[in-house]
């Protein structure tokens, strides 16, 4: 590939002198970075084969556009290997997706994170983490691929911490958050199947989520056990007015204790829909809804999100340990939407 | 030594048209565009109320954004173009 980069160029006297300078120029999120040469940048474009000047993404509120060339070097500075970078892309792509809606999220005092699901064979091809220790540390695809979106939201589209990034109080995910579904052993469909494409596709799920939740369950030897103590936690999270997208990701204990009562996805959404309703009385008694309690109150309900499909259900975590999580959108399903993209190679 | 390329955007240069400032709000008409969020709009009627009385506003319209997260969508800019001739916009939390 000879197509010219275009991009300024600034001296350094070495790689050390270059990571100062990024720490300097304000390029960084707070860690080191791999200083950006051309030929490590014209190297990681070829992992995709991309052409430089290819435009990736168009943030229309932010009238930006991401260049091929822009997404590359800040995948070298996130210390992404080449072959990760079509998985960046495509991320990419989906944060760039109107349905996303990149200022909300990106902006917001809500200090939401891009979670980043990768499903199909790249997944495994690239050892992105499905399992032990699923939000890290430990996997170097997991932590440099979320990295690398991450600065280019902070270069590229200008979401600076105080500045168009106003998380109140943000969260770790905010680095990176990638995860992988646990195809493998999954006894389910996997997500990207469910939203549309073929098994052998390699897809990338973006959701702009909150931290994960923990819960502990390790008594039920059934699948309503397991969900009744998930449903109890998630009920009251997040934004609960809101009605966000919520993912819930089944670890391995709790992922053979359900299926083995037969239950497939669509049946643990339509229970965690039914089980996390909050009368109106309690939402307003605890200063989420707007208003004084009114008589019937008590028995009027509001779902915790518009519809059992805004539940993601995905397979992933530890094979030991009767921990699950679920993880809370940002926002309103109305305001920012998961977006799926296919992984092109 | 070593050449590193920068990881920011570059701005293209381009020239916007603003519309003219008004030298003042005396028989102006004024739009307000109300973001949904709880108590935007007490806040902005408030504005418009005070606009008309203490500096001779003509009259006042909110016109609602479909969420906080997103701009104005075209048929209320279309419709601010006709009617209005200063807009009220914020965000606040």
């Amino acid at each position: 590939m000879t197509a010219t980069l275009t991009s300024k160029r600034f001296s350094a006297r070495d790689d050390a002198d270059a990571v100062d300078m990024a720490f300097d120029r304000g390029w960084s999120d707070g860690l080191p970075i791999v200083p950006p040469t051309e030929a490590r940048v014209r190297a990681m474009l070829e992992g995709a084969k991309l052409d430089p000047s290819r435009q990736i993404g168009f943030v229309r509120d932010r009238a930006v556009s991401i260049t091929a060339e822009k997404v590359a070097i800040n995948a070298v500075m996130a210390g992404c290997r080449p072959e990760y970078l079509p998985v960046v892309v495509a991320a990419v792509e989906g944060i760039a997706d109107p349905r996303w809606s990149y200022h909300g999220p990106g902006t917001s005092t809500g200090g939401a994170a891009v979670l980043m699901i990768v499903n199909g064979p790249i997944a495994r091809e690239l050892d992105i983490n499905a399992g032990d220790n699923l939000f890290g540390p430990g996997w170097r695809a997991n932590l440099t691929i979320g990295r690398a979106v991450r600065l280019v939201m902070r270069n590229v589209c200008g979401s600076l911490p105080g500045l168009l990034d106003r998380g109140t109080l943000g969260h770790p995910g905010k680095l990176s958050y990638v995860i992988a579904e646990n195809e493998a052993e999954s006894p389910w469909t996997p997500l990207h199947v469910e939203r549309g494409f073929r098994p052998e596709q390699s897809a990338v799920t973006v959701i702009a989520s909150d931290g994960p939740h923990q819960f502990y369950n390790q008594l039920s030897p059934t699948a309503e056990g397991v969900l009744t103590t998930c449903a109890d936690d998630m009920r009251i999270s997040g934004n609960v007015m809101g009605q966000s997208t919520y993912v819930v990701c089944l670890a391995g204990e709790h992922m053979e204790t359900i299926a083995r009562d037969g239950w497939d996805k669509k049946r643990m959404r339509q229970f965690l829909f039914e089980h996390t309703h909050n009368s109106h009385a309690h939402l307003k008694r605890t200063g989420r809804m707007a208003g004084e309690v009114a008589p019937g109150d008590d028995t009027r309900m509001r779902s915790l999100v518009a519809s059992p499909d805004d539940i993601l259900v995905v397979a992933a975590g530890g094979r030991a340990g009767a921990f699950s999580c679920y993880i809370p959108g940002w926002g309103s399903a109305k305001n920012s939407q998961a977006v799926t993209k296919e992984i092109k190679r | 030594m070593i050449e590193i390329l920068d990881p920011t955007t570059e701005a293209a240069t381009q020239t916007i048209a603003f519309a003219p400032r008004p030298s003042g709000l005396t028989g102006k008409r004024v739009a307000l565009i109300e973001n949904t969020k709880f108590n935007s709009d007490r806040l902005l009627e408030r504005i418009g109320d005070i606009l008309k009385a203490e500096h001779g506003v003509a009259e006042w319209k909110m016109y609602r954004k479909h969420n906080a997260s997103v701009p104005a969508h075209a048929e209320i800019i279309e419709e601010v173009k006709q009617s209005a001739d200063v807009m009220v916009a914020g965000v606040g939390d």
